[in-house]
């Protein structure tokens, strides 16, 4: 078994931009006019996790982007959050974030305040609603592959449990943006003093483990697709799921 | 002409009949009246007397009204003509039984026989003799003899409305047909009789006697059919169905052989149990490769047999696609599988298989170990089961950034597998990284044989954009849009890529991309490269950012779709799609019966798919089963690039027919086809007698059946002959006799005594 802090150090290691580096898993966080870098150290957590549990070469720090970046399209993986209400996006970045997502981007949406109909909750389904109005957030069934892409998990936790499934805007039967109102990053997220910043409500240290399964699945829909839908998996994953 | 004496009753009436019917109504009304006028009269037996004379009075008066007489006549019958129908094919030469007279020469001896029968009734019957072979014309026992049948077409039907049709031309009718045949139509027959030609043979008019020639008893083996579809899949099974047809071979084992080309494909041995007897021989088997083929079927030749060329059948097979079935194996999730998998995803001509490693040893799920089946959805990578068992039916196999020195999941052990499947026709395309070429970690490339390049150091780190070399410019993996300018300008479009490994080009590569300075052996160091090795191809991109010609090049509000044309362009390139070609070569048709010339249309176009008019293209005819040359044409292209050239008719076998073309001394490439040409026609591949397709014919016209050629005319169903008027008539009259006008007085003389005696004016 290799230890976490041979994994870490090997981590550090990895030199800072090297061939290949493009094609790795990079997490970007959009910055946006609300509070948008309250989850950067959990999204370093979720590409050292992804490092640790999977064959998935990354790079540990989040590149902060406008979504109105010329370069927002060299990061496949988007993530947006904050705590409570922010301010629409001005036109230039519904348009790039429209075309982000329409030729192939995946944004993860995550409601550090866990809010129901107010604060980052009115706040992103008003601006999925301007960015994609033709594709409306929907609830994505626990059958959707994204439960089953890494880990075969059947809820959607995060630092709450406010809402137990994921939602998500549908561009071409891809999920192009998902959203959850549990801060799942949340529970991944570490002070600077290295402890974790929050304790998962209810399930303590074994929804952590699960909202960091959720993330990790994330990562890799993003990566590989539908995947784990293929033929030749889906006997073995139903077999498993009994 | 016999000729008779007749009778029949006429009038004899000088009026006209128009003057005679008015005189006659008038009559009949006249004694309506007189019959009313009695009508009153109290005594039936007085009316009823009354209404009795004044009727016969009325009738007397039209008898001389009509004035009938008998009128005498002289008549003879007219000869009909009755048609002996003689067959001619090509099968009336075959020998009526074991080492017998052929069946041709039994007609001729029936006809001298029946010589006789047929002078005794040419009072009454013209016997008229014609063969058909299939068009109808006279004949004589002589003409039979001294042509033998030569017909390659048996089509009685034809050959009964002909001479049905010839009818309304001549004086003479048809009293009836003698059809002299072996049965052995191939024509609207070969199936039996029914449906049209059965309901026009039932409405001929004419009986249709017909005569089998040949006897049962002959040896002979033919392969009567072979049912196969025209084309099939590559990489699927298919099955060609043999009707093999014994006659003489009970309880003899004969050996079937499938050929392609030359080489044997499969065999299977018969085995008959009677003498007369059909077997349906199935080969199943699998094309490897896309194009067309002459596939042969083929049976001994023995001593005994009547016709050897039934022993062999070739037919053209098609092979082409169904879906292009595309294996993806990734070393790692990355964003160039991630879009690559979107691309294959998205193309309805692609079925995709894809594995893709998502957990190396070393890496911890963080679930122990016993639990992992149950929380992970991870599966083995089944490494035997894809690249012995099954690499076969793969279309194109696509390798990312795959060097892992891991022995779960190193291919290593399969570098001979895949060297196989390419030469074999498969399809092979690898894309770098950093676990490629010099930053891999394995010091063993389980591709190195197939790749068209090897390592050339380690990776240029420098983003740059892409550029087209002298053969990318018209090659059509790298035609992102019509024409050389357009297609480097979609190039330059894309962005830059971050970095590539540095590979050398093999010998016999050809290089398509490059980066625009970094160098490798003094030559601008190559990014995509292709080759061919055996019968396959092979593709090699250094590079794991091939993705950001998918993604980032939409960054700019682009919406062009070069990305999925590029590799759209590669997957039909690597599969050698018939599209996908500057020359078309096509067998026209693809099976050529005995005789006839074979026909071959080429297609030339130029680098940029435009028709190349005037290009200069030659032909070789080459025997498909010991390679050499046996004929060759060439000529010049039309203004749409296409020009259709003939070879005289070879020997029968199979052939492949090379094309190649040239325009402005520029090769335009090389392309080939297959054709079939047949040993025998459908004429001399069978030489049973068809005894039961006479007797239908016979029944359905109201004719007779013989199974041999010696019967009597006595027996045969011919139309009576009609009787018409030769001589003089002559008129008696029967009208103007002393008797008929006394009976006239006597009743109008009573009618008026009566009529007196009882009252009446």
């Amino acid at each position: 078994m290799v230890s976490r802090r041979v994994l870490l150090a090997a981590a550090a290691s990895l030199p800072a931009f090297g061939f290949g580096d493009a094609s790795r898993f990079i997490p970007a966080v959009v910055k946006h006019g609300g509070k948008w870098d309250l989850r950067t150290s959990g999204l370093r957590r979720l590409a050292w996790e992804l490092q640790r549990r999977t064959s998935v070469e990354v790079l540990l720090e989040a590149r902060p982007m406008t979504l109105d970046h010329p370069r927002l399209l060299e990061h496949p993986f988007l993530y947006l959050s904050s705590d409570g209400d922010f301010p629409p996006f001005s036109q230039a970045e519904v348009e790039n974030l429209r075309r982000y997502l329409t030729f192939g981007g995946f944004l993860f949406c995550d409601a550090n305040d866990g809010s129901d109909g107010a604060g980052f909750d009115a706040a992103i389904r008003r601006e999925l609603a301007r960015v994609l109005p033709q594709s409306p957030l929907t609830v994505l069934p626990s059958t959707h592959v994204i439960f089953k892409s890494f880990f075969l998990i059947d809820s959607a936790p995060g630092r709450f449990l406010n809402k137990p499934s994921l939602e998500a805007c549908l561009v071409n039967k891809r999920a192009a943006v998902v959203y959850s109102q549990n801060d799942v990053l949340g529970a991944l997220n570490r002070d600077e003093s290295g402890t974790w910043e929050f304790e998962p409500s209810p399930g303590g240290a074994r929804q952590r483990e699960y909202a960091t399964r959720l993330a990790l699945n994330l990562a890799m829909y993003a990566l590989c697709l539908d995947y784990k839908d293929d033929a030749v998996h889906l006997p073995v994953i139903m077999n498993r799921r009994r | 002409m016999e000729s008779i004496d007749t009778w029949k009753l006429v009038s004899l009436s000088p009026h006209p009949l128009l003057v005679v019917v008015a005189l006659s109504v008038a009559l009949v009304f006249g004694v309506g009246l007189a019959c009313w006028g009695v009508r009153r009269e109290s005594s039936p037996r007085r009316r009823w007397l009354l209404w009795t004379l004044r009727v016969l009075a009325g009738l007397c008066a039209f008898f001389f009204l009509v004035e009938p007489g008998l009128r005498r006549l002289q008549v003879a019958r007219v000869k009909n003509r009755v048609a002996v129908l003689v067959d001619r094919s090509g099968s009336m030469n075959f020998p009526v039984e074991p080492r017998g007279v052929t069946r041709n020469e039994a007609v001729a001896k029936a006809l001298e026989a029946l010589a006789p029968q047929t002078d005794a009734l040419k009072d009454r019957y013209a016997f008229e003799t014609y063969g058909f072979d299939p068009e109808l014309g006279a004949t004589t026992v002589e003409g039979l003899r001294a042509q033998p049948p030569r017909s390659g077409r048996s089509d009685l039907f034809a050959a009964l409305r002909a001479i049905k049709a010839g009818e309304g031309g001549g004086a003479r009718k048809l009293a009836g047909v003698i059809l002299f045949s072996d049965g052995a139509d191939n024509a609207d027959l070969a199936s039996g009789l029914s449906g049209r030609p059965k309901q026009v043979l039932e409405q001929l008019g004419v009986p249709v006697t017909t005569v089998a020639v040949g006897k049962g008893g002959l040896t002979d083996l033919a392969i009567d059919a072979v049912r196969v579809d025209d084309f099939a899949f590559v990489r699927n099974s298919i099955t060609a169905e043999v009707e093999l047809h014994g006659r003489g071979f009970a309880d003899q084992a004969v050996q079937v052989v499938l050929k392609r080309e030359g080489q044997v494909v499969a065999s299977k041995t018969a085995t008959f149990t009677s003498n007369d007897e059909t077997q349906t021989v199935k080969f199943t088997f699998t094309p490897d490769q896309t194009g067309r083929f002459v596939y042969t079927v083929s049976v001994p030749v023995y001593p005994e047999e009547v016709v050897a060329e039934n022993n062999t059948r070739s037919f053209a097979l098609k092979v082409i696609r169904d879906r292009v079935r595309v294996l993806l194996v990734s070393g790692r999730p990355s964003w160039d599988e991630r879009f690559l998998r979107g691309v294959l995803r998205a193309d309805a001509n692609v079925e995709l298989i894809s594995f893709y490693i998502l957990r190396n040893q070393l890496d911890d799920s963080g679930v122990s170990q016993g639990n992992e089946p149950r929380e992970l959805s991870l599966i083995p990578f089944p490494r035997e089961e894809i690249f012995q068992k099954k690499i076969d039916t793969f279309d194109v196999i696509i390798v990312l950034n795959f060097g892992h020195e891991d022995q779960g999941v190193s291919l290593a052990a399969f570098r001979n597998d895949i060297e196989r499947y390419v030469r074999n026709g498969g399809a092979f395309a690898y894309l770098g990284g950093d676990r490629s070429f010099g930053e891999a970690q394995s010091s063993i490339n389980p591709f190195d044989e197939v790749l068209p390049v090897t390592t050339a150091g380690t990776a240029e780190l420098a983003p740059f954009v892409a550029k087209l070399t002298l053969q990318g410019a018209t090659h059509p993996i790298t035609a992102l849009a019509s024409g050389t300018v357009s297609s480097e300008a979609a190039w330059a479009a894309f962005p830059a890529i971050p970095g590539m490994n540095l590979t050398r080009p093999r010998e016999g590569s050809t290089v398509l991309l490059t980066h625009p300075t970094a160098q490798v052996d003094g030559q601008p160091a190559p990014l995509l490269t292709i080759s061919e090795l055996g019968r396959g191809r092979t593709l090699a991109i250094g590079t794991d950012g091939t993705w950001y010609w998918a993604f980032p090049s939409h960054a700019g509000g682009g919406q062009g779709r070069n990305y999925e044309r590029f590799w759209s362009n590669a997957i039909r390139w690597l599969v050698r799609d018939p599209d996908l070609t500057t020359l078309s070569v096509t067998a026209d048709p693809s099976s050529v019966e005995p005789g006839k010339p074979v026909g071959v249309v080429v297609v030339a176009r130029q680098p940029d798919y435009q028709p190349a008019p005037g290009a200069k293209v030659s032909v070789e005819l080459i025997d498909a089963d010991d390679g050499h040359v046996v004929a060759q044409q060439a000529g010049e292209a039309a203004a749409d690039g296409t020009i259709r050239l003939e070879f005289p008719p070879p020997e029968p076998g199979a052939y492949k027919v090379v094309g190649r073309a040239t325009k402005d001394d520029k090769p335009l490439g090389e392309s080939s086809d297959a054709v079939a040409v047949r040993a025998v026609g459908p004429e001399l591949a069978d030489a049973r007698v068809n005894a039961a397709l006479l007797e239908d014919v016979a029944k359905a016209t109201g004719g007779a059946f013989f199974d041999a050629p010696s019967f009597n005319l006595s027996d045969v169903p011919l139309r009576e002959p009609p009787l018409v008027e030769v001589g003089r008539s002559k008129d008696q009259p029967l009208w103007d006799r002393w008797y008929w006008l006394s009976m006239l007085v006597v009743v109008v003389g009573l009618e008026w005594a009566v009529r007196r005696r009882f009252g009446y004016v």
